[in-house]
């Protein structure tokens, strides 16, 4: 073990586990001889495997967290199927869409333009091969697409509902028909991984195929999975291989729940995770704070959604009085541990989204707690408050009680809802937090049997979702009918007007400007009012590798794992295995 | 005779019922599991798409056709043994699953049922024969004291001090990962290693009941008067204790064993649990907080299937051994 030790940055090791230590030592030794590419077949002699890079300069393995699949994670492979195992290092998209600021980089696709707003065309990266060696072409491409046509139960973006045809012409370039116009649409159409023709199309069912090979462009490969561990390992064929540092990732199942998740991580067994902890500084970073990071972006908005079709929701001042009335401060530090910041007026995840912000809005968009302006607003609008202090409404008689839906089980959304009930209170206003199961809160919100609950609403980067979904008046119904996503029933000309206008815009100097009208909306008639951004989990340790992503450098969101996998290098001060 | 029949037509009449109820009971729970598969996958604070949820929904395929039809349909799978596919492992079936899960509890609650049983019995017919004496005392003592103990509070004991502290043993999985499951040496090591602890909680508690209804029937058995008898005749002590004492004291204890046994195909969820087991415990756990309904309803046709047999056999058992009950049941 000695010699080992003392080269600095030697060859991987891939037998960690003690009771083979002695096999280790042996091996090592040959390693030293043969190269590190010897010992990852376990057969040193092995021929074939010349191609793999040396050692040097490169980190031998990350320990991972949880790889998906449930408690008896079965092998499935099939990128598109969401009881998948993980595949986001395998398979990969056209362009990456970096989730925390929302720019586009190339990956399989070099350029695209749109045509005219129902026509896109994007050229494909030539000299890409599939793990298996065969090239990649633009005619994988109009086979991925087209195979989610003929499975629409892979389909989870419901692209086809807005696709008319995608072909290849040539070998690197895929032209995409929409029905419409369809701009927004390219964050979905880029959200999709490309798999091989030359394997899938001799699938007959796709929608139960496990693609236990997993071929795919990535730059890793399935080395070995079974109930409790997956392994990943380097691709050398990778097109961008010299950009990956890392040769091995090692996933591991959280067998023992979470308490005993959360007592590895404090040992520094994961190198990269994405998992909640509370009191995190205490627990995780101060266990060694040179390496143990985290960092904890902020995602969708999550928000006060009111019933508009009932007084005194349905009154724009009533809602202004509420961005005033709640104190979002203390429930990002009572509920949420400090972890999030609390969320913009204006429907956009700031600061990620900055270059979105309309330029009249200040702060950010955040609205201050201010209980006394809240009253001023309402009392402004003819809200008088009773001889008991309760508030009336505008006909004079008392505010009846008003429910608060929160799903039953989720603490951290039931304590904000306390911090609710007790800042309406302060205003003469009676909430009632109520705690059904999830599947009735889901049914009574679709249904529009409500006063008040949490929704979510945006987060990603089709900012076009992000209105359209709470506010477009095709994701409605009447109450008594499910609304698929805007349970509020917001119905307004101005905003489908701009919304039509924003799927139109093919550029994003034109977008901004319908987005800016559509911020104002959100300003000036409040039709849902965002508390907090819920926390994306992202623990990592500098000790083995750096260039992680954080709040310092976001040069993207902790789910953009190939983005990342790009930027992590060997940290030089390492002098483990 | 009439007793076996009354018996078995009873016990299809039960099997009848459970499996109708399994039919009945989903399809009373509000919600769409493709709802909560997708919300489950996205987390809590993410804004679902609901073209996600109409894929799944394509995915995991609705039922088609009156209740009845799907009444019939499900029956005529059940006699199939075709169970479906599993919402949270699609697209694996709930056979493959459960046949992947089962050889883990049987091993596991099966020899831990079966010490357990014999080490309560002969502790508690110890304890009786010595009855007030020092050895009774310690083992009487003992059990209530360690049966007023939660079970889960003695298992996280054991992982803190001999997992995490001493860490002799792993603190969860049914293997270590490192070695594929296969039917190799190395790999039984490696679980029979991993079994060790949540064996060892499981024998902790698993004998008290037999000890206290070992030792309390014996106690009422040597006061008998055939035991005196034995006594008075002068025969050997060992033989009064074992032949006429406990032979008989014995007999509720196996009613009891054989109605465990058919427990154990349903697992042992609080264990499983804890120690992240990857037995039928766990399968059913995931399978209701996942609203997998294939898998779920199958669980617990197995468990109740397993508990009428169990029942079955015990009652058929209890006729053999003890003729009085086949006596009443024919006046």
């Amino acid at each position: 073990m000695k010699i080992v030790k003392e080269v600095p940055v030697q060859a991987d090791d891939p037998l960690k586990s003690p009771w083979r230590r002695r096999t280790v030592a042996l091996a090592s030794l040959l390693v030293l001889a043969t190269g590190a590419a010897a010992c990852q077949s376990g057969s040193p002699t092995e021929e074939g495997n010349k191609g793999t890079p040396k050692a040097q300069g490169m980190v031998s393995q990350l320990n991972m967290g949880d790889f998906g699949g449930g408690n008896a994670p079965q092998r499935n492979f099939n990128p598109f199927s969401p009881t998948r195992l993980v595949t986001d290092f395998t398979f990969e998209p056209l362009f990456v869409v970096n989730a925390y600021d929302c720019t586009v980089t190339p990956w399989l696709g070099t350029s695209y333009t749109w045509e005219n707003p129902a026509k896109l065309v994007v050229k494909t990266r030539s000299g890409v091969t599939w793990s298996d060696g065969k090239p990649f072409s633009a005619k994988d491409v109009a086979f991925t697409y087209n195979l989610l046509k003929t499975a629409p139960a892979l389909d989870t973006n419901g692209l086809w509902s807005k696709l008319t045809s995608v072909t290849a012409e040539g070998a690197d370039q895929v032209t995409f028909a929409f029905k419409e116009a369809s701009v927004p649409t390219f964050t979905q159409v880029s959200d999709v991984r490309m798999v091989p023709e030359h394997i899938w199309s001799a699938v007959t069912d796709v929608a139960k195929f496990t693609n236990n090979e997993a071929v795919g462009t990535g730059p890793y490969t399935v080395k070995s999975q079974n109930t409790q561990q997956l392994v990943l390992e380097r691709n050398p064929k990778y097109w961008q291989a010299d950009k990956i540092k890392v040769q091995r990732m090692m996933f591991k199942k959280a067998t023992g729940g979470a308490e005993v998740d959360k007592l590895r991580l404090s040992r520094g067994e994961y190198d990269w995770n994405a998992m909640f902890v509370p009191d995190i500084e205490k627990t995780y970073v101060a266990k060694d704070p040179e390496h143990n990071h985290y960092w904890f972006p902020p995602g969708a908005s999550i928000s006060l959604f009111m019933n508009l079709t009932k007084a005194p929701f349905n009154d724009v001042e009533f809602r202004r009085a509420m961005t005033f009335a709640i104190d979002r401060d203390e429930i990002k530090n009572k509920a949420q541990f400090g972890y999030v910041e609390t969320a913009s007026q204006t429907g956009l995840v700031m600061p990620g989204q900055k270059a979105w912000l309309a330029p009249g809005i200040a702060n950010d968009g955040k609205v201050p707690y201010d209980a006394a302006q809240a009253k001023k607003v309402l009392a402004d609008a003819g809200y008088k408050t009773g001889p008991d202090g309760k508030l009336l409404g505008k006909d004079g008689k008392p505010l009846p009680d008003f429910s608060y839906k929160v799903p039953n089980g989720w603490v951290d959304w039931i304590q904000a809802a306390q911090v609710i009930q007790k800042n309406l209170a302060d205003l003469g206003i009676t909430v009632d937090v109520q705690t059904p199961s999830a599947e009735v809160h889901d049914k009574d919100r679709g249904i529009g049997n409500f006063d008040m609950f949490f929704g979510v609403h945006g987060g990603g980067c089709n900012i076009y979702q992000a209105f359209q979904h709470p506010l477009g008046s095709s994701q409605t119904a009447p109450i008594g009918k499910v609304a698929p996503t805007n349970f509020i029933r917001w119905k307004d000309a101005k905003t489908d007007a701009l919304l039509e206008e924003l799927a139109k815009a093919p550029d994003e100097a034109a977008q901004k400007t319908v987005v800016h009208q559509l911020e104002q909306i959100m300003v000036d008639q409040v039709p849902v009012v965002p508390l907090w951004y819920g926390a994306q989990w992202f623990e990592y340790r500098s000790e083995k590798a750096i260039g992680w992503p954080n709040a310092k450098d976001p040069y993207a969101g902790p789910g953009n794992q190939l983005i990342i996998m790009t930027k992590l290098r060997p940290n030089p001060d390492y002098r483990g295995k | 005779m009439r007793y076996f029949v009354s018996r078995v037509m009873f016990f299809v009449l039960t099997l009848w019922a459970a499996v109708t109820l399994n039919f009945i009971i989903p399809r009373l729970q509000p919600g769409d599991p493709a709802q909560t598969m997708v919300q489950r996958l996205a987390g809590q604070s993410e804004a679902i798409d609901p073209a996600a949820i109409r894929a799944v929904q394509i995915m995991l395929g609705l039922p088609t056709g009156s209740i009845f039809e799907q009444y019939v349909d499900y029956l005529q799978a059940v006699v199939r043994g075709d169970f479906g596919i599993s919402y949270t492992y699609f697209p694996y079936t709930v056979t493959h699953m459960i046949a992947e899960a089962l050889p883990w509890t049987i091993v596991l609650v099966g020899v831990t049922h079966v010490l357990g049983f014999v080490i309560g019995t002969l502790l508690g017919a110890a304890a009786a024969w010595k009855r007030n004496g020092k050895f009774d005392t310690v083992v009487s003592l003992g059990s209530t004291f360690i049966g007023t103990l939660p079970f889960f509070w003695i298992a996280l004991i054991l992982i803190y001090v001999l997992a995490f502290t001493l860490r002799w043993f792993p603190e969860a999985g049914g293997y270590s990962g490192e070695i594929d499951p296969a039917w190799s040496w190395a790999f039984f090591g490696d679980a029979i290693y991993h079994g060790i602890l949540p064996a060892l909680s499981l024998l902790i508690t698993a004998p008290i009941g037999w000890i206290m209804g070992m030792r309390n029937n014996m106690v009422h058995t040597l006061g008998e008067d055939y035991t005196r008898l034995a006594l008075a005749k002068g025969l050997r002590q060992r033989r009064v204790a074992l032949t006429y004492s406990a032979r008989v004291a014995i007999l509720p204890n196996v009613t009891g064993f054989a109605l465990g046994l058919g427990t154990i195909l349903g697992g042992t969820v609080m264990v499983e649990m804890i120690f992240g087991y990857p037995g039928m415990g766990k399968l059913m756990f995931d399978a209701i907080s996942n609203r997998d309904y294939p898998l779920m309803q199958t669980i617990f046709l197995f468990t109740t299937i397993g508990v009428l047999l169990a029942n079955l056999c015990a009652d058929i058992l209890y006729g053999v051994l003890d003729p009085r009950v086949r006596r009443e049941a024919q006046t």
